[in-house]
Protein backbone atom coordinates (compact mmCIF):
# COMPACT_ATOMS: atom_id res chain seq x y z
CA UNK A 1 0.00 0.00 0.00
CA UNK A 2 1.08 2.97 -1.17
CA UNK A 3 0.79 6.51 0.89
CA UNK A 4 -0.97 8.55 -2.11
CA UNK A 5 -3.29 5.19 -2.70
CA UNK A 6 -3.99 5.82 1.30
CA UNK A 7 -4.50 9.70 0.70
CA UNK A 8 -6.62 9.36 -2.31
CA UNK A 9 -8.54 7.10 0.29
CA UNK A 10 -9.12 9.56 2.66
CA UNK A 11 -11.05 12.75 2.46
CA UNK A 12 -9.63 15.62 3.53
CA UNK A 13 -11.77 17.63 5.99
CA UNK A 14 -11.40 21.23 6.03
CA UNK A 15 -12.13 22.80 9.71
CA UNK A 16 -15.00 26.17 9.59
CA UNK A 17 -12.43 28.44 11.33
CA UNK A 18 -10.64 28.10 8.00
CA UNK A 19 -12.98 29.76 6.28
CA UNK A 20 -13.65 32.55 9.38
CA UNK A 21 -9.84 33.12 8.46
CA UNK A 22 -10.57 33.48 5.32
CA UNK A 23 -13.40 35.85 5.72
CA UNK A 24 -11.35 38.07 8.37
CA UNK A 25 -8.43 38.23 5.70
CA UNK A 26 -10.37 39.47 2.86
CA UNK A 27 -12.06 42.03 5.30
CA UNK A 28 -8.92 43.37 6.31
CA UNK A 29 -7.51 43.38 2.95
CA UNK A 30 -10.52 45.46 1.83
CA UNK A 31 -10.44 47.58 5.02
CA UNK A 32 -6.61 48.28 4.50
CA UNK A 33 -7.38 49.01 0.82
CA UNK A 34 -10.19 51.48 1.77
CA UNK A 35 -8.13 53.17 4.25
CA UNK A 36 -5.47 53.10 1.83
CA UNK A 37 -7.47 55.15 -1.05
CA UNK A 38 -8.52 57.54 2.15
CA UNK A 39 -5.41 58.40 3.04
CA UNK A 40 -4.49 59.06 -0.66
CA UNK A 41 -7.74 60.97 -1.16
CA UNK A 42 -6.53 62.95 1.93
CA UNK A 43 -3.04 63.92 0.99
CA UNK A 44 -3.72 64.82 -2.52
CA UNK A 45 -7.04 66.53 -2.42
CA UNK A 46 -7.24 67.44 0.91
CA UNK A 47 -10.64 65.42 1.36
CA UNK A 48 -12.24 61.90 1.37
CA UNK A 49 -15.58 62.52 -0.80
CA UNK A 50 -16.02 66.00 -1.65
CA UNK A 51 -15.47 67.00 -5.37
CA UNK A 52 -13.42 70.61 -5.75
CA UNK B 1 -21.21 25.13 6.74
CA UNK B 2 -22.94 24.50 3.15
CA UNK B 3 -20.27 23.83 0.35
CA UNK B 4 -21.71 26.58 -1.73
CA UNK B 5 -21.13 29.06 1.62
CA UNK B 6 -17.22 27.53 1.62
CA UNK B 7 -17.18 28.38 -2.30
CA UNK B 8 -18.68 31.78 -1.85
CA UNK B 9 -16.42 32.49 0.89
CA UNK B 10 -13.42 31.51 -1.04
CA UNK B 11 -14.66 33.21 -4.24
CA UNK B 12 -15.23 36.28 -2.50
CA UNK B 13 -12.12 36.63 -0.92
CA UNK B 14 -10.19 35.91 -3.81
CA UNK B 15 -12.42 38.83 -5.29
CA UNK B 16 -11.74 41.19 -2.78
CA UNK B 17 -8.02 40.64 -2.51
CA UNK B 18 -7.64 41.11 -6.33
CA UNK B 19 -10.07 43.84 -6.41
CA UNK B 20 -8.45 45.70 -3.49
CA UNK B 21 -5.17 44.95 -5.04
CA UNK B 22 -6.36 46.64 -8.35
CA UNK B 23 -7.54 49.67 -6.74
CA UNK B 24 -4.72 49.93 -4.91
CA UNK B 25 -2.25 49.84 -7.91
CA UNK B 26 -4.76 52.22 -9.34
CA UNK B 27 -4.70 54.67 -6.40
CA UNK B 28 -0.79 54.29 -5.89
CA UNK B 29 -0.37 54.81 -9.86
CA UNK B 30 -2.71 57.64 -9.86
CA UNK B 31 -1.57 61.21 -10.64
CA UNK B 32 -2.03 63.82 -8.59
CA UNK B 33 -4.25 66.21 -10.22
CA UNK B 34 -4.12 69.09 -8.05
CA UNK B 35 -0.77 69.35 -8.11
CA UNK B 36 -0.75 69.24 -11.72
CA UNK B 37 -4.14 71.95 -11.15
CA UNK B 38 -1.84 73.98 -8.62
CA UNK B 39 1.29 73.92 -10.93
CA UNK B 40 -0.56 74.45 -14.29
CA UNK B 41 -2.21 77.48 -12.15
CA UNK B 42 0.71 78.76 -10.82
CA UNK B 43 2.19 78.31 -14.20
CA UNK B 44 -0.53 80.63 -15.75
CA UNK B 45 -0.08 83.28 -13.47
CA UNK B 46 3.52 83.37 -13.79
CA UNK B 47 2.50 83.51 -17.58
CA UNK B 48 0.12 85.87 -16.95
CA UNK B 49 2.36 88.06 -14.68
CA UNK B 50 5.19 87.32 -17.33
CA UNK B 51 2.70 88.60 -20.04
CA UNK B 52 1.54 91.94 -18.40
CA UNK B 53 5.46 92.96 -17.45
CA UNK B 54 6.00 91.87 -21.54
CA UNK B 55 3.32 94.03 -22.79
CA UNK B 56 4.63 97.00 -19.84
CA UNK B 57 7.86 96.34 -21.27
CA UNK B 58 6.73 96.46 -24.59
CA UNK B 59 5.10 99.90 -24.20
CA UNK B 60 8.28 101.43 -22.55
CA UNK B 61 10.51 99.83 -25.43
CA UNK B 62 7.81 101.83 -27.82
CA UNK B 63 7.98 105.01 -25.79
CA UNK B 64 11.71 104.44 -25.95
CA UNK B 65 11.89 104.16 -29.31
CA UNK B 66 9.49 107.15 -29.81
CA UNK B 67 11.84 109.18 -27.69
CA UNK B 68 14.71 107.61 -29.35
CA UNK B 69 13.26 108.40 -33.24
CA UNK B 70 12.79 111.96 -32.12
CA UNK B 71 16.42 112.11 -30.96
CA UNK B 72 17.69 110.86 -34.08
CA UNK B 73 15.53 112.85 -35.86
CA UNK B 74 16.59 115.71 -33.84
CA UNK B 75 20.37 114.54 -34.27
CA UNK B 76 19.78 113.94 -38.48
CA UNK B 77 18.61 117.50 -38.47
CA UNK B 78 21.58 118.96 -36.67
CA UNK B 79 23.91 116.57 -38.24
CA UNK B 80 22.49 118.06 -41.99
CA UNK B 81 22.87 121.50 -40.61
CA UNK B 82 26.86 120.10 -40.13
CA UNK B 83 26.89 118.15 -43.50
CA UNK B 84 26.20 121.75 -44.98
CA UNK B 85 28.21 123.64 -42.90
CA UNK B 86 31.02 121.40 -43.12
CA UNK B 87 30.33 121.06 -47.41
CA UNK B 88 30.74 124.79 -47.24
CA UNK B 89 34.07 124.74 -45.15
CA UNK B 90 35.11 122.44 -47.96
CA UNK B 91 34.24 124.67 -50.23
CA UNK B 92 36.23 127.50 -48.40
CA UNK B 93 39.52 125.65 -47.39
CA UNK B 94 39.21 124.30 -51.63
CA UNK B 95 39.27 127.90 -52.62
CA UNK B 96 41.64 128.31 -49.63
CA UNK B 97 43.91 125.49 -50.86
CA UNK B 98 43.68 126.96 -54.50
CA UNK B 99 45.16 130.31 -53.25
CA UNK B 100 47.62 129.12 -51.45
CA UNK B 101 49.13 126.77 -54.06
CA UNK B 102 49.24 129.69 -56.97
CA UNK B 103 50.53 131.70 -53.45
CA UNK B 104 53.24 128.87 -53.20
CA UNK B 105 53.93 129.33 -56.93
CA UNK B 106 54.27 132.76 -56.77
CA UNK B 107 56.19 132.55 -54.03
CA UNK B 108 58.72 129.62 -55.74
CA UNK B 109 59.13 131.98 -58.64
CA UNK B 110 60.18 135.08 -56.19
CA UNK B 111 62.46 132.20 -54.36
CA UNK B 112 64.08 131.31 -57.81
CA UNK B 113 64.64 134.98 -58.39
CA UNK B 114 65.80 136.25 -54.81
CA UNK B 115 68.20 133.22 -55.43
CA UNK B 116 69.30 134.71 -58.15
CA UNK B 117 69.48 137.65 -56.62
CA UNK B 118 71.84 136.53 -53.67
CA UNK B 119 74.00 134.79 -55.72
CA UNK B 120 74.67 137.87 -57.92
CA UNK B 121 75.23 139.52 -54.22
CA UNK B 122 77.36 137.11 -53.20
CA UNK B 123 79.39 138.02 -56.17
CA UNK B 124 79.42 141.51 -55.32
CA UNK B 125 79.92 141.01 -51.56
CA UNK B 126 83.30 138.72 -52.77
CA UNK B 127 84.62 141.46 -55.00
CA UNK B 128 83.69 144.29 -52.34
CA UNK B 129 85.92 142.21 -49.81
CA UNK B 130 88.51 142.01 -51.99
CA UNK B 131 88.18 145.88 -52.85
CA UNK B 132 87.77 146.68 -49.08
CA UNK B 133 90.85 144.42 -48.30
CA UNK B 134 92.94 146.40 -51.08
CA UNK B 135 91.58 149.46 -49.92
CA UNK B 136 92.80 148.31 -46.19
CA UNK B 137 96.12 147.29 -47.58
CA UNK B 138 96.33 151.09 -49.34
CA UNK B 139 94.77 152.59 -45.70
CA UNK B 140 97.78 150.67 -43.52
CA UNK B 141 100.18 152.30 -46.36
CA UNK B 142 98.48 155.74 -46.04
CA UNK B 143 98.53 155.14 -42.28
CA UNK B 144 102.40 154.85 -42.48
CA UNK B 145 102.68 157.70 -44.50
CA UNK B 146 100.69 159.52 -42.02
CA UNK B 147 102.95 158.57 -39.41
CA UNK B 148 106.05 159.73 -41.01
CA UNK B 149 104.02 163.05 -42.04
CA UNK B 150 102.44 163.36 -38.52
CA UNK B 151 106.12 162.86 -37.06
CA UNK B 152 107.59 165.66 -39.47
CA UNK B 153 105.06 167.85 -38.60
CA UNK B 154 106.12 167.49 -34.92
CA UNK B 155 109.49 168.05 -35.73
CA UNK B 156 108.23 171.29 -37.73
CA UNK B 157 105.81 172.52 -34.74
CA UNK B 158 108.78 172.18 -32.83
CA UNK B 159 110.97 174.22 -35.25
CA UNK B 160 107.57 176.53 -35.42
CA UNK B 161 107.55 176.79 -31.32
CA UNK B 162 111.34 177.95 -31.23
CA UNK B 163 110.34 180.51 -34.06
CA UNK B 164 108.14 181.83 -32.34
CA UNK B 165 110.09 182.29 -29.09
CA UNK B 166 112.55 183.91 -31.08
CA UNK B 167 109.98 186.01 -32.93
CA UNK B 168 108.48 187.41 -29.55
CA UNK B 169 112.03 188.33 -28.33
CA UNK B 170 112.60 190.37 -31.28
CA UNK B 171 109.51 191.92 -30.91
CA UNK B 172 109.97 192.72 -27.72
CA UNK B 173 113.54 193.75 -28.56
CA UNK B 174 112.13 196.12 -31.44
CA UNK B 175 109.44 197.60 -28.80
CA UNK B 176 111.74 198.34 -26.58
CA UNK B 177 114.58 199.87 -29.48
CA UNK B 178 111.81 201.74 -30.90
CA UNK B 179 110.65 203.09 -27.80
CA UNK B 180 114.85 204.09 -27.32
CA UNK B 181 114.28 205.33 -30.22
CA UNK B 182 111.34 207.70 -30.11
CA UNK B 183 112.95 208.68 -26.70
CA UNK B 184 116.39 209.87 -28.30
CA UNK B 185 114.94 211.33 -31.17
CA UNK B 186 112.41 213.16 -29.23
CA UNK B 187 115.38 214.90 -27.80
CA UNK B 188 115.98 215.89 -31.38
CA UNK B 189 112.24 217.17 -31.96
CA UNK B 190 111.73 214.29 -34.19
CA UNK B 191 109.64 211.59 -34.17
CA UNK B 192 109.94 208.19 -35.66
CA UNK B 193 108.19 206.77 -38.88
CA UNK B 194 105.72 204.15 -39.15
CA UNK B 195 107.64 201.20 -38.60
CA UNK B 196 108.16 198.89 -40.90
CA UNK B 197 108.42 195.19 -39.92
CA UNK B 198 111.41 193.66 -39.91
CA UNK B 199 112.29 189.99 -40.18
CA UNK B 200 114.15 189.21 -37.86
CA UNK B 201 113.86 184.99 -38.71
CA UNK B 202 116.22 182.47 -37.71
CA UNK B 203 118.21 180.10 -39.81
CA UNK B 204 115.33 178.47 -40.96
CA UNK B 205 113.67 181.35 -42.14
CA UNK B 206 117.12 182.40 -43.70
CA UNK B 207 116.59 179.87 -46.00
CA UNK B 208 113.69 180.58 -47.13
CA UNK B 209 114.09 181.68 -50.97
CA UNK B 210 112.96 185.37 -51.71
CA UNK B 211 110.03 185.84 -52.80
CA UNK B 212 109.72 186.70 -56.34
CA UNK B 213 107.60 188.98 -58.14
CA UNK B 214 105.32 186.57 -59.71
CA UNK B 215 102.31 188.39 -58.65
CA UNK B 216 100.23 185.59 -56.66
CA UNK B 217 96.82 186.76 -55.07
CA UNK B 218 94.89 184.90 -52.46
CA UNK B 219 92.77 185.04 -49.33
CA UNK B 220 92.67 183.63 -45.87
CA UNK B 221 90.36 180.87 -45.75
CA UNK B 222 90.86 179.50 -41.63
CA UNK B 223 92.90 181.14 -38.96
CA UNK B 224 94.19 179.36 -35.86
CA UNK B 225 96.28 182.12 -33.70
CA UNK B 226 96.85 179.77 -31.10
CA UNK B 227 99.49 177.46 -33.38
CA UNK B 228 100.06 180.53 -35.59
CA UNK B 229 99.15 178.89 -38.56
CA UNK B 230 96.96 179.86 -41.22
CA UNK B 231 94.93 178.22 -44.44
CA UNK B 232 95.17 180.31 -47.43
CA UNK B 233 93.09 179.86 -50.81
CA UNK B 234 95.37 179.22 -53.62
CA UNK B 235 97.36 175.90 -53.92
CA UNK B 236 99.96 174.26 -55.83
CA UNK B 237 97.91 174.42 -59.05
CA UNK B 238 98.21 178.47 -58.81
CA UNK B 239 102.18 178.16 -58.19
CA UNK B 240 102.15 177.96 -54.41
CA UNK B 241 105.62 176.11 -53.41
CA UNK B 242 107.04 175.61 -49.79
CA UNK B 243 108.68 177.86 -48.30
CA UNK B 244 107.05 180.87 -50.28
CA UNK B 245 106.39 184.24 -47.81
CA UNK B 246 102.98 185.72 -48.55
CA UNK B 247 102.23 188.96 -47.32
CA UNK B 248 99.03 189.38 -45.42
CA UNK B 249 97.44 192.76 -45.65
CA UNK B 250 93.42 194.35 -44.85
CA UNK B 251 93.04 197.31 -46.92
CA UNK B 252 96.10 199.03 -47.13
CA UNK B 253 97.18 198.13 -43.41
CA UNK B 254 99.47 195.24 -43.14
CA UNK B 255 98.79 192.81 -40.83
CA UNK B 256 101.69 189.99 -41.14
CA UNK B 257 103.70 187.27 -43.21
CA UNK B 258 102.69 183.92 -43.83
CA UNK B 259 105.43 181.39 -44.84
CA UNK B 260 104.11 178.57 -46.61
CA UNK B 261 104.88 175.06 -44.67
CA UNK B 262 102.49 172.55 -46.52
CA UNK B 263 100.59 172.63 -50.47
CA UNK B 264 98.08 171.30 -51.40
CA UNK B 265 96.44 171.68 -55.35
CA UNK B 266 93.83 173.84 -53.85
CA UNK B 267 95.17 175.14 -50.94
CA UNK B 268 98.23 175.75 -48.76
CA UNK B 269 98.92 175.84 -44.99
CA UNK B 270 101.43 178.31 -43.65
CA UNK B 271 103.25 180.24 -40.60
CA UNK B 272 102.42 183.01 -39.08
CA UNK B 273 104.92 185.56 -38.91
CA UNK B 274 105.55 189.67 -37.53
CA UNK B 275 102.27 189.49 -35.77
CA UNK B 276 101.18 192.18 -34.69
CA UNK B 277 100.08 193.47 -30.99
CA UNK B 278 96.76 194.83 -31.05
CA UNK B 279 94.12 192.98 -31.38
CA UNK B 280 92.36 194.79 -34.24
CA UNK B 281 95.85 193.97 -35.91
CA UNK B 282 95.32 190.40 -36.02
CA UNK B 283 94.77 188.39 -39.39
CA UNK B 284 91.34 187.26 -39.67
CA UNK B 285 89.27 185.43 -42.57
CA UNK B 286 89.08 186.81 -45.69
CA UNK B 287 91.89 188.78 -45.51
CA UNK B 288 94.14 188.91 -48.68
CA UNK B 289 97.29 187.16 -48.86
CA UNK B 290 100.37 188.54 -52.02
CA UNK B 291 103.74 187.80 -52.75
CA UNK B 292 103.92 191.29 -53.41
CA UNK B 293 102.55 194.48 -51.37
Amino acid sequence: MSPVLQSRGKKIVVADNLYTVILAVAFFVVLSASVFVAYQCYTQYDTIFKIQ
Amino acid sequence: MSTLTKVLIVLLTIASIFLCGIVVTYVANADNYKQKFDNLSNGYAAAKKNEDNAKTQLNNTIEEKNRNAEKLGEQIASLDGQINKLKSDLANAERDRDDATRKVNSWMTIVKDFSVTVENNDKLVKDALAERDAKENELIKQGKELKGTTAALMDNMAIVRQLQEGSKRLLEEKTELQNKLDLYLRQYGKAIAEPMPVSAAPESVRLTPPTKDIDLNGSITEVDLKTLLAEVSIGAANGVKEGMRFHLTRGDKFICDIVILDVWPEKAVGWLELLQDQPQDQPRVNDRVSTNL
